[in-house]
């Protein structure tokens, strides 16, 4: 999991619309996959740190709590329906979303974009 | 030069005794087939099945924005006002647009909240229309997000509503029409899409009339996206079995805009829909 959230990162500063939508974004995000944590942090649109967990020192912002096996079909090039959205993994039961959320939907468009940054990876491994 | 078919008019109606500037969009000819676009967006919705010559060939196709929408302008005196639609409002709008076009009986298809108020009118006034295709259409959709979220002095609502709507776009949509789609969303007004959310997600009372449509009189299909994650296709099962003698189909491939996102995987799902409807193009000539 460590190794696909530093490709997203690798990937994100190599995507200037992104840097530019995130700007003005500095948060921590808690990703959490079958329970092992993942801190995301970043620095005005650019993800600086991914630390894994678990850890009660470190503040966060919101939370994406899921399985590994959801991820791995979310980033399919074409997921299946529910799988396709992180708000489908919550409609259908397979993810959860903590914290601020207005946060989360303040920058509802960065997120959901840097998190598929991952779904390219995906496709050229089918 | 190369126009479209479309071509776009202004009508004056009257709403709630206010007068209003409806935009109205229209092209082809014979059978009248009104078009309502979903909630947050306006009639370029439509425009892919608008433009195709052979539905267009014996389908006279009309849309228009809702007040607040597109390029209908909200009521005088809006500065002041809270927007926030109500069925009652939508009814006689919807039925202002008829009267005002001098449509005979159209087919009336919506997708979303105008697939909600669709089956409304198929329950209400059933004697204005020959038919319903109510798409991404649904007897009530409790919000899953705070409609608060889209109206707020901090952040750019349209630009948050295209974020979340966009969890209802298929994967399979091409890229070029998921950012048309939700350009609309972030065209939108401030409020509005808060406001049209307020009708589709406070307001239960279609529930209790579904029984009362009669499809042997006007049919009723409806048709709903796999990947619609606002009306699921378990939620347009339900209502159509709510009325008896409706049909549904799902479409595997498609969202929550399937005109409008994906528009040639829509149109076989359209083309069929219409066939099930009354041809009535020689009463409306």
């Amino acid at each position: 999991m460590i190794d696909t959230f530093k490709t997203i990162q690798s990937r994100l500063d190599a995507t200037p619309h992104l840097l530019r939508i995130g700007r003005l974004f500095s948060e921590t995000v808690l990703i959490d996959v079958d329970g092992a944590e993942y801190y995301l942090s970043f620095e005005k649109g650019r993800l600086v740190t991914i630390a894994p967990g678990p850890s009660r020192k470190t503040p966060w912002r919101f939370a994406l709590r899921t399985d590994a096996e959801a991820l791995r079909r979310f980033w399919q090039p074409r997921p299946e329906p529910g799988f396709h959205d992180i708000f489908g993994l919550v409609k259908i039961g397979r993810g959860r979303i903590d914290g601020d959320i207005l946060s989360l939907v303040k920058n509802l468009r960065f997120f959901k974009e840097v998190l598929g940054l991952a779904r390219e990876t995906r496709e050229v491994e089918a | 030069m190369t126009f479209e078919l479309i071509t776009g008019r202004y009508l004056a109606v009257t709403v709630e005794g206010v007068p209003r500037r409806i935009y109205v969009e229209e092209a082809g000819q014979g059978r009248p087939v009104l078009c309502l676009h979903t909630a947050g967006a306006d009639t370029r919705q439509w425009r892919h099945l608008m433009n195709d010559p052979e539905i267009t060939a014996s389908n006279r196709l009309i849309a228009f924005d809702m007040p607040w929408h597109g390029k209908s302008l909200p009521p005088e005196g809006f500065e002041a006002q809270e927007y926030l639609l109500t069925t009652e409002a939508y009814v006689e709008t919807v039925l202002a647009v008829i009267e005002g076009l001098g449509l005979d009986r159209p087919v009336l298809a919506g997708c979303s909240m105008g697939g909600r108020i669709a089956l409304q009118l198929a329950a209400l006034h059933p004697e204005k229309f020959s038919g319903f295709i109510a798409i991404e259409a649904s007897d009530f959709q409790p919000a899953w997000y705070d409609i608060d979220w889209f109206h707020r002095p901090d952040a750019h609502g349209g630009e948050m509503g295209a974020s979340l709507v966009s969890a209802n776009i298929s994967p399979h949509a091409p890229d070029a029409e998921r950012w048309n789609t939700l350009w609309m969303f972030m065209q939108s007004g401030p409020g509005v899409f808060r406001g049209d959310l307020s009708f589709y997600t406070q307001d239960d009372s279609l529930i209790a009339r579904l029984p009362d449509i009669d499809t042997s009189q006007t049919p009723v299909h409806i048709l709903v996206g796999a990947y619609d994650l606002t009306c699921t296709p378990e939620d347009a099962a339900r209502t159509a079995r709510a009325i008896p003698g409706a049909t549904l189909t799902v479409m595997d491939e498609l969202g929550h805009f399937p005109m409008s996102e994906h528009p040639e995987g829509f149109r076989p799902f359209f083309v069929e829909a219409l066939g099930k409807m009354p041809d009535t193009a020689s009463k409306a000539a």
